[in-house]
């Protein structure tokens, strides 16, 4: 019986020492995820139709399995050491330069576990840079991909240009955080960095707006002696690895979705070209072509920029006019409440998407008539959601104290009580993107959505859906990608919800 | 180390670089390859548009189930350097309210000759206010050349289409062709014998052939069918002409005359023996048969009434088919107001004297060619009609003027033949004060739905009778009184019809078992249904042509024939039909394979661009 319960005790002794070290994690998130990625690779490279293997897939996974048993190996070295020394050695920090090289393979997942093995005392700017740059390369990778089309967008090479000097900037950034960010000491000439950072967010890397908005407050409060709220929370955020992952897919969208506009020809994805009808997937076609010949890997980057778009513009619409509803109902109660609320239970009695179908029905399909279709029937959910916490907030001490001071009601909703009810919104936005990617697409693939020949991933699965059995390529990667972009999305919902959480800090 | 990762990037990224320098842009390619035909991206800035400055826009109406014709003919005419804008309507109804509001300036619709007769695929499309030319179009010309090859035989009509052809597309092009369409089945061979399941082109399935595979299931089991729509226009033959109702008022009322697969009017499985054109082309005569009587409902089963079918109804149903007053929603009298008088022929001397036309035979020779026995005698009354004794009845049918394409209107299900007491017993309301909501005509389908409103008033002279429907299928029972104990009755006894909207779901109903038979299968699915070991797939060119059409409305821009000629040279029918896995055939016009007029649509490239140019030099002055 003791003897039992002391092994327990050693093996929750062990977890909890392995579970100190982030590099431990990655390290094996990478070996599993890695493994995984072999048995898909070797699964989708067994043809069913002739009974055998196609080399070229075979060959691929190879390459996997190998990584995966290579990580498998640091990982094991890596425990080792942290069991025997409590610490990491230094010389198994530098096997993580040499990891880096797998970075070659597109293995993102082993490359941040190198780049989180190589630096021994990690802040959250190294670990921002390290996505920044992760990010800005795997977009350059996926435009590269351009090059075996039969022509380029005009300003291709413009834009291959500014991701890959982007990236060659976020490794100088990591340098510079290297040497000059120590906790909460940064060196000052790391603000004009901090800009560019910023600045170089237009490429949608929210990591590198993170890291810039985070050097450039540090420098501010210099002398503070409490931390920043919101630089607590994001590094709560990082430490769930599937939060992260999630957050970088994101991040890679948007940004694909924003250099297409340099990288990706439109025309690609929209005009038909009738000697490529149904291509399978190959190198000039990544995920083949569709029935009108046009190169659906293409569709899908573009597609990418509209999802995103409705998705986001769905959630922030609702969330502006529901919240302000919402707010005002919270703090005044009475009669006021009543009639908002009720009038809003009406809508709430429709089904959302029945709403919505309802509306473009009406007014006819066009992507603006999608997003007040989708926005109108989420305005009761946010308006609950901000009169909850608005009511909570209307009797506490510093909304009393701004009453006392002769505060007018307008200044005390819009400074004192929105500001502090705005993480339960922040959840349940990021928790419901996801959901308005899939009703967008849901409303396509019904017909309701864009036009027809607009590449929206909905539209995309539509046309696809047709040579399910003929040609599935067309129908699984915008399914994939739809799913890659909600799983993300609610993933990183999940991880926002426990950073924001007040028990959890 | 990190500066010689750093390095490492730097090089690879210059690699990048250098081997991008070979890449072509799409200006590049543009420049060189503008007369490609395959290059997709060529001249949506084309520099003969774009030096105009402007671009005509062109709206596209359609409904969403020819989503892949707007699509292909939208980036088509993007190319050819126009704007374009698409109406896409989610069905016919509201389609057909877009094209009567004239909002629009291409409408993309089908015409599919269920006649079978060149005459049908343009007098009401074309003619001047003929009852779908919506454009309109109204040219004297146009109207001259379709009166002319409605007099015609097969032989000299051949001439006057092409001239027509020329003049409906080349010259003025009031229609811009697109395809025909094949007309493809699919049969579960373990089930059902392939060889009893017909195809024709114009025709539709005819079931009273069909066979199980297993003998013995033919009274037992039900045949399983579908077609699309469950809300049927009219069981009244001459009140619809749709999908709807094609196929169940084909079997379930016999008429004068059938179309053969291949479009050969014809006497087999008909109400008649033979036929025969008189002398002039606007005489024709039928000797009835005596073995059809109508077929009731009663008790949920199929029973003969005891009432035969004869000549006086065949007088009442054709009258009544060409009357636009005879009921309301009349839907088909167009198809036969060519006739001019029914009858019944008594005077067995009237036949002797005539002459079939184009020979030295007398009408009574070639009536009598293969009777049960010769003519002695012709009855007015069929109940004293009696074969076996040479007591017929003969029906006489003239035409206002020749038109030897008559035949093709009464073998279509709009001339089927109804019991004259049991219509005249329904519709007793006047056709003038008619009221949709409380009369109740011959064949409504709510007297055959389930619920409160069945009364089943049924009277069916065709090898099969509607028992009852409801929202998911419809059930007959074959006709007990259709020629009993002869090869033209019905092999199977009952008829199970399911409702199935969706083409696909059609489709895997059909793989499934759930249907035996498929009778229209989508393009893109040919090669699911060939690697299918039990299914086996028969396709014909069809008679059923897509199409688009202008706006001619008063104050359209598209009555500039310049501004047509561009959208027409604009279109490139290999295109579209590569789109559709190759599975469409050329067409000139509506008459698709009817006539073999050797016209054909070629696509030039940069014509359109050329009449664009010239559309708007002619038009910048104004």
């Amino acid at each position: 019986m003791s003897n039992n319960s002391n092994a327990n005790y050693l093996k929750r002794e062990k977890k909890r020492k392995l579970s100190r070290f982030v590099e431990y994690k990655t390290a094996t998130f990478a070996t599993g995820i890695t493994f995984a990625i072999f048995l898909v690779i070797l699964g989708g490279s067994f043809d069913f139709a002739t009974q055998s293997f196609q080399m070229g897939s075979v060959t691929l996974s190879l390459v996997f399995l190998v990584s995966s048993i290579i990580q498998g190996l640091v990982s094991y070295k890596i425990q080792s050491d942290i069991l025997k020394h409590g610490d990491i050695k230094d010389s198994t920090r530098k096997i993580g330069f040499v990891m880096l090289l797998f970075l070659l393979t597109a293995n993102i997942f082993i490359a941040i576990a190198a780049f989180t093995l190589v630096k021994k005392d990690k802040g959250i700017e190294y670990t921002l840079s390290i996505y920044a740059l992760l990010t800005s390369l795997i977009v350059f990778m996926i435009s590269a991909l351009n090059l075996f089309k039969e022509y380029v967008a005009n300003t291709f090479m413009l834009g291959m240009g500014l991701l890959a000097f982007l990236s060659m900037f976020y490794l100088a950034v990591m340098v510079l955080v290297h040497k000059f960010v120590h906790h909460k000491d940064v060196d000052k000439r790391m603000k004009w960095v901090g800009y560019l950072l910023i600045l170089s967010a237009i490429s949608g890397n929210v990591f590198a707006l993170i890291l810039g908005l985070i050097i450039i407050t540090k420098i501010k409060r210099a002398g503070d002696e409490i931390s920043v709220e919101w630089i607590e929370v994001i590094r709560r955020l990082f430490r769930n690895n599937m939060a992260i992952i999630g957050m970088l897919v994101v991040t890679v969208l948007l940004s694909i979705s924003l250099c297409s506009y340099l990288t990706f020809d439109y025309s690609i994805a929209t005009d038909n070209n009738y000697s490529a009808l149904l291509q399978p997937p190959s190198i000039e076609y990544p995920f083949g072509t569709d029935d009108y010949g046009r190169c659906v890997f293409t569709r899908i980057v573009f597609g990418a920029r509209i999802s995103l778009a409705v998705g986001i513009a769905t959630t922030v619409l609702p969330i502006i006019v529901g919240g302000a509803l919402g707010a005002v109902s919270g703090f005044y109660g009475g009669k006021t409440d009543n009639i908002i609320m009720r009038l809003l239970d009406v809508l709430y009695a429709v089904p959302g998407i029945l709403l919505a179908i309802a509306i473009v029905a009406a007014f006819g399909t066009s992507t603006s008539n999608l997003i007040i279709a989708l926005s109108i029937g989420s305005v009761p959910t946010y308006a609950r959601t901000v009169r909850a916490s608005v009511m909570g907030l209307a009797g506490s001490e510093f909304v009393e104290a701004a009453k006392a001071c002769g505060a007018k009601d307008h200044i005390i909703i819009f400074n004192h009580i929105i500001p502090n009810s705005l993480a339960p919104i922040i959840v349940r936005a990021t928790l419901s993107i996801g959901g308005a990617v899939l009703s967008t697409s849901s409303l396509s693939y019904l017909g309701l959505g864009v036009e027809p020949h607009v590449p929206e991933w909905g539209n995309i699965l539509k046309a696809g859906s047709t040579y399910l059995e003929t040609n599935p390529y067309l129908a699984i990667y915008p399914g994939l990608a739809i799913i890659l972009l909600v799983l993300a999305f609610n993933y990183m919902g999940d991880g926002l919800r426990d950073a924001l959480d007040p028990k959890l800090k | 180390m990190k500066k010689r990762i750093l390095a490492a990037l730097l090089c690879a990224s210059m690699l990048l670089t250098a081997t991008a320098c070979n890449v072509k842009t799409k200006d590049d390619v543009q420049g060189s390859s503008s007369n490609n035909s395959s290059n997709s991206s060529n001249s949506s800035n084309n520099t003969t548009t774009a030096a105009s400055g402007e671009k005509p826009t062109i709206k596209i109406l359609t409904s969403s189930s020819s989503e892949t014709d707007a699509n292909v003919i939208r980036d088509q005419l993007i190319k050819a350097g126009f704007n374009v804008e698409l109406n896409l309507q989610p069905d016919y109804s509201s389609t057909t309210a877009q094209e009567a509001a004239g909002n629009y300036d291409v409408y993309i619709t089908g015409w599919t000759t269920v006649t079978g007769n060149p005459d049908y695929a343009v007098k009401s499309l074309f003619k001047t206010g003929g009852d779908y030319n919506k454009s309109p179009i109204a040219d004297p010309e146009i109207d001259a050349l379709i009166e002319k090859a409605g007099t015609e035989t097969p032989e000299q009509y051949k001439e006057t289409y092409k001239e027509f052809e020329l003049k409906l597309v080349e010259e003025n092009a009031y229609l811009v062709p697109l395809y025909t369409n094949y007309k493809a089945q699919a049969v579960n061979t373990s089930i059902l014998v392939p060889e009893s399941v017909h195809l024709s082109k114009s025709r539709s399935l005819k079931w009273e052939d069909i066979e199980f595979v297993d003998s013995a299931k033919n009274a037992t089991d039900p045949l399983l069918m579908t077609q699309t729509n469950g809300t049927l226009t009219s069981l009244d033959p001459i009140k619809g002409n749709d999908g709807s109702i094609n196929m169940l008022n084909t079997n379930m009322y016999v008429r004068l005359v059938n179309l053969t697969d291949d479009d050969q009017v014809t006497s087999d499985d008909s109400l008649s023996y033979n036929h025969v054109i008189a002398d002039g082309n606007k005489e024709y005569y039928f000797i009835l048969r005596d073995d059809i009587g109508f077929a009731k409902v009663e008790n949920g089963a199929a029973v003969d009434s005891g009432v035969r079918v004869g000549a006086e109804d065949v007088v009442f149903a054709l009258n009544r088919a060409k009357d636009p007053n005879s009921v309301p929603e009349h839907r088909t009298y167009t198809l036969h107001e060519s006739m001019d008088n029914i009858e019944i022929v008594t005077d067995l001397a009237a036949l002797d004297s005539a002459k079939v036309s184009g020979s030295d035979q007398t009408i009574r020779a070639a009536l009598e060619a293969g009777l049960p026995a010769p003519i002695s005698e012709l009855v007015a009354e069929k109940t004293a009609a009696n074969n076996a004794s040479g007591k017929y009845q003969v029906v006489k049918i003239t035409t206002k003027a020749p038109f030897p394409q008559v035949l093709n209107y009464l073998a279509h299900q709009s001339a089927g033949i109804v019991s004259k007491e049991q219509v005249e017993s329904i519709n007793t309301w006047d056709v003038a004060s008619y009221d949709r909501n409380t009369d109740i005509g011959y064949g409504d389908q709510t007297v055959v739905t389930e619920g409160s409103t069945f009364d089943n008033h049924l009277m069916c002279s065709g090898p099969y009778i509607m028992l009852y429907k409801n929202d998911y299928e419809a059930v007959f029972q074959a006709n007990p009184a259709y020629r009993p104990g002869t090869d033209a009755a019905a092999r199977i006894k009952n008829v199970t019809v399911k409702f199935i909207k969706d083409s696909d779901s059609a489709l895997s109903a059909l793989r499934s078992g759930e249907i035996y038979a498929l009778y229209s299968v989508p393009e893109t699915k040919y090669e699911t249904v060939e690697k299918e070991a039990n299914l086996k797939l028969t396709k014909i060119p069809s008679n059923g042509v897509q199409y688009m059409t202008f706006n001619q409305k008063d104050g359209s821009k598209m009555n500039n024939v310049t501004l047509r000629k561009a959208v027409l040279a604009a279109i490139n029918q290999e295109e579209i039909s590569a789109v559709y896995s190759g599975q469409k055939l050329p067409a000139y016009s509506t008459l698709g394979q009817l006539v073999d007029t050797g016209n054909k649509l070629v696509f030039e490239q940069g014509k359109s661009q050329q009449l664009i140019e010239q559309y708007l030099a002619e038009t910048a002055g104004k």
